[in-house]
């Protein structure tokens, strides 16, 4: 009965108590939705191998990998956090720009593309690091690529 | 003969009244969301994110960028409880 999430739910609990200390102790990320979303390209092409080794032991433990694969948890966070960390130090102006255009447009990407070209220049420069969209067709230009946004609402944030 | 321009004055009202009210309530829906345009089709990831959101900065619509979360972050999440029907 655990999975079904609370639909009437009356009061909330907050229980402190910490976690044990023989689980190490990570560095939550602090970062809110914007900032994640518009930096979740780079953080995969940083951190697709301890992303992939997650998932991985998230599928094959049968319900259990909430405890099972905290290590492989901690991972995922180190890695996430140091990309956000470079990019604050090297391209902090380009990502700000770019996370308050994602926070005014619902969180969508295709409306932002105008301030996404230099962030993305910005931080291929500086990181190395390039957003690529998986499963492109062969000869299609990926759609953060494209110079129409079909969806967008205005010509000039495109 | 001209145009009878104090006939159309109703209507100029009309006009008027519902760009009016149509101005405030955005505006009041702007001020809502802290300055910013409101979140339209949100499911159920979207909800759990402004929650985070709302952990992390005290504000549903608060946005941070830091890379460090602040003290208290791992347990400041919620059990949403029920009463048990028996």
């Amino acid at each position: 009965m655990s999975a079904r999430p609370p639909r009437f739910n009356q009061q909330v609990l907050i229980d402190t108590t910490p976690l044990p200390d023989s689980i190490p102790k990570v560095q939550e990320i602090g970062s809110s939705s914007a900032p994640l979303l518009s930096a979740s390209y780079f953080i995969g092409a940083r951190c697709k191998a301890y992303n992939d080794d997650y998932m991985l032991c998230k599928d094959q433990s049968n319900g259990k990998g909430e405890m099972e694969c905290l290590k492989e948890g901690r991972k995922v966070t180190r890695c996430a956090s140091s990309v956000l960390e470079d990019v604050n130090k090297s391209c902090l102006e380009e990502f700000r720009k770019h996370w308050e255009c994602l926070d005014n447009n619902n969180q969508q990407l295709w409306q932002c593309r105008r301030w996404e070209r230099p962030l993305n220049k910005c931080v291929f420069d500086n990181l190395k690091l390039e957003k690529t969209i998986p499963g492109v067709p062969e000869g299609e230009t990926p759609v953060h690529m494209q110079k129409r946004q079909i969806f967008a609402h205005s010509i000039a944030s495109q | 003969m001209g145009v009878p321009f104090e006939a159309l004055i109703p209507y100029a009202i009309c006009l008027g009244m519902f760009g009016v009210s149509g101005a405030a309530l955005s505006k009041i829906r702007h001020m809502q969301n802290g300055g910013k345009r409101p979140r339209h089709s949100v499911d159920q990831w979207d909800r759990q994110m402004m929650d985070r959101d709302r952990r992390l900065t005290g504000f549903l619509r608060g946005q941070t960028d830091s890379v460090k979360a602040p003290a208290g972050f791992e347990l400041s999440n919620a059990w949403r409880l029920e009463k048990a029907i028996v």
